[in-house]
């Protein structure tokens, strides 16, 4: 029986959609309320502003994309719902960067992981970053609230055995493990949640808030990059966007202008701080961009007697933060661990090098697994995090380098995974650097690892979250809006997305979006009833 | 012994030669290359949306040595055709920025006035033999320049993922494919 797709019947219903790629003459479009980026930030913010009875135009850059299309497949997946076709990566090109793009954002191809804030990062950002309003006990409801909304519960299903390499492990070491909390209704345990679900089981903003936007008379743009904010006297007046192809490559030389009375940026990092440069939006204290943080990533793969088959089931169910808070919030570069799903393609490229040794690897993908881990960065003086940048095209690109604090952390990174893996029954084990070979013992881990080159591009790095760029704060010295969302120089304008965060979460950022966006709209509503 | 442009201070200085994917002063001169060479190759080439002409001899050589224990040696042809037509049809989606600079790379491998030095592959890449490959490869990873060790990681990620992306490449590294729905 095929699975219903609850996005087209809603189309067929008469929703209000716009598709830039097939526009045939310019367009103005007219809202309450427009949203920038359908993705965590903007489709929590669409659905309450919505049923306050705001009218809502969600503009989206990347194609809409349904369950139907989903035909898990690597290629299709990654030229399709990924920013830049996969292309995003740091300025230097040392570190990938997966991020959404497409109706739903990155909600449509995370991996579903569903944590709150820490209470250290809250405490932390109230302490150092001048952030009013978001302490553990302000928080708490909205978090309850999101998780009911989207489904989110730990997985009771027993992990796959990729994830159950870290409670194993963590098991004989005496390290802390713990289920991962997933938002997924019906989920049929697949494991492709980074191609798209093909189930609909996974609650992204496509399958729950969007629809609920479109079902209260709100409208989606879609493939229409926001190009530039129109401001005048303090105020935006207007957003010029560029229609774009079907494949989202090239402009079609349509354009559409939207007019709100409000204006949310929710393209979350690097995007949002990107469209106020573009805009030349007011910065006094040249803070747009700055503080763009990435959970920096680094992995280290274990080859097993037994089948792991790691394409295979919920892609991550079992964390440990075993050594997230050891040296308190502002110590040691510190780590969250958890697995990444491996197929074909990602797993060439994890795996490295070419030819015969590739090869021989890739041979053994079904006894395979891997771990990672999810650098903390933005806590400690040394770990100032990136710069968001524009390219002579006026896209953004993101500067991060590297520091030696962060370089430590990787390394000591690399060290507990292994020491995980061989606990967890590995029998042979490799960090993912270039120079690397499996081992089999981990005293020849630990010198190996000791005696790695940790340098860009031999350190195979990659990020899938992405923060900061607009920080929040009550200080428009150090802030880009306040901890309401509002931007500091612009009266009409908020932010609601990641880009907000004054530092990196410490854990997979989509509940701390959905929570803090929640608590954002709702006030936004309360402050639009004034006119 | 060639000499080689690597090994030139003025070009080792770290700082000079900073690729940092975008324009440098050396990319300005691979440009002004192709257009004083008067063959800019901008057009893809035929049945292809992405790669151009100028890209392919190179990519037809190294591409069976990066797939060499992946595929039997007599499907080798038939799988560089494929990993080509999925390279092609990935680069097609690649942001404008990122093709361009994806572009460069190819250029820099290709044209006369580069290939030789940053290769060490004086002849054409159809009449190189796997072990210069090989060697080009090994001389990238290691290169003191992020511009070469970027592109090597660049080109490594950029044929492999192409290739494990398609069907014919699974049953050698057990994977059964997605379930059907």
């Amino acid at each position: 029986m095929p699975v219903p797709d609850p996005f087209r019947e809603g189309l067929a219903r008469g929703w209000t959609t716009y598709n830039g790629a097939q526009l045939t003459e310019d367009l103005t479009l007219e809202a309450d309320v427009a949203i920038v980026g359908s993705g965590a930030g903007g489709g929590t913010t669409a659905e309450i502003l919505s049923a306050a009875g705001y009218r809502v135009l969600l503009i989206e850059e990347g194609p809409l994309k349904t369950s139907h299309d989903f035909k898990l497949l690597e290629d299709q997946a990654y030229s399709s719902l990924y920013q830049e076709g996969l292309g995003r990566m740091s300025k230097d090109g040392a570190i990938i960067i997966l991020q959404g793009r497409a109706v739903g954002g990155t909600t449509l191809i995370n991996w579903t992981s569903s944590f709150r804030t820490p209470d250290q990062t809250l405490d932390h950002w109230a302490a150092e970053h001048n952030v009013k309003g978001h302490g553990r006990a302000d928080m708490a409801p909205w978090f309850a609230q999101m998780e009911q909304r989207l489904g989110v519960a730990p997985w009771l299903v027993p992990p796959n055995a990729n994830n159950d390499v870290i409670r194993k492990g963590c098991e004989q070491l005496g390290y802390a493990w713990h289920v991962i909390p997933r938002n997924v209704r019906g989920c049929w345990n697949l494991g492709y949640c980074g191609m798209g679900c093909p189930t609909n089981a996974k609650q992204s903003m496509l399958v729950t808030t969007i629809p609920a936007t479109l079902d209260k008379g709100g409208a989606l743009l879609y493939l229409a990059r926001a190009e530039r904010l129109t401001i005048k006297n303090d105020a935006v007046v207007g957003i010029e966007c560029q229609a774009m192809d079907e494949r989202c490559v090239a402009p079609t030389g349509r354009r559409i202008t939207v007019k709100a009375r409000h204006y949310v940026l929710a393209g979350g990092g690097i995007n949002s701080p990107g469209l106020l440069l573009r805009s030349e939006a007011p910065d006094p204290h040249e803070r747009v961009g700055k503080r763009t943080f990435l959970h920096l990533v680094n992995m280290s793969v274990g080859q097993f007697d037994e089948v792991i088959n790691p394409f295979y089931g919920a892609p991550q169910s079992i964390y440990s933060d075993h050594f997230q808070w050891q040296d308190g919030t502002t110590g040691k570069m510190a780590y969250k661990l958890e697995v990444p799903p491996l197929h074909p393609a990602l797993a060439t490229t994890l795996l490295g090098g070419f030819g015969a040794e590739n090869a021989v690897h890739m041979a053994q993908l079904p006894h395979t697994h891997a771990m990672l881990a999810l650098l903390r960065d933005g806590f400690h003086p040394d770990s100032p995090g990136g710069s968001v940048e524009l390219r002579s095209d006026g896209t953004p690109v993101l500067d991060y380098p590297v520091s030696p604090y962060t370089w430590d952390g990787l390394r000591r990174a690399f060290h507990s995974m292994a020491e995980i893996q061989f606990a967890g029954g590995a029998k042979a084990v490799m960090p993912a650097h270039s120079d690397a070979h499996y081992v089999k013992t981990l005293a020849e881990a630990r010198t190996l690892i000791d005696g790695l080159d940790l340098a860009l591009y031999r350190t195979r790095l990659g990020s899938a979250h992405v923060m900061g760029g607009c920080a929040m704060g009550e200080d428009p010295k150090t802030a880009v809006a306040d901890s309401l969302g509002r931007h500091h120089q612009l009266g009409n304008l908020s932010i609601h997305d990641g880009s907000l965060f004054p530092t990196s979460i410490g854990a997979n950022p989509q509940l701390s979006v959905y929570g803090l966006t929640a608590q954002l709209a709702t006030a936004l509503a309360e402050r639009l009833k004034t006119p | 012994m060639n000499p080689s442009l690597i090994d030139t201070p003025a070009l080792s200085r770290r700082g000079l030669l900073k690729f940092s994917l975008g324009a440098s002063a050396f990319l300005a001169t691979v440009g002004l290359g192709v257009s004083l060479s008067g063959c800019s190759p901008s057009q893809p080439a035929a049945g292809l949306i992405a790669l151009r002409d100028s890209d392919l001899p190179f990519l037809r050589s190294v591409i069976p040595v990066m797939l060499e224990g992946a595929v039997t040696p007599e499907r080798i042809p038939a799988a560089t055709d494929e990993t080509l037509k999925s390279l092609d049809n990935g680069l097609a989606h690649l942001s404008p920025a990122m093709l361009k600079l994806t572009h460069q790379l190819f250029d820099v491998l290709t044209l006369g006035i580069t290939r030789g030095p940053l290769t060490g592959v004086w002849g054409t890449w159809e009449n190189a033999s796997a072990d210069d490959i090989r060697q080009f490869l090994a001389r990238w990873e290691n290169s003191s320049l992020d511009l070469l060790r970027q592109g090597h990681s660049s080109l490594l990620q950029l044929v492999m993922m192409a290739w494990y992306s398609r069907p014919e490449s699974w049953a050698r590294c057990g994977y059964p494919g997605p379930p059907k729905i």
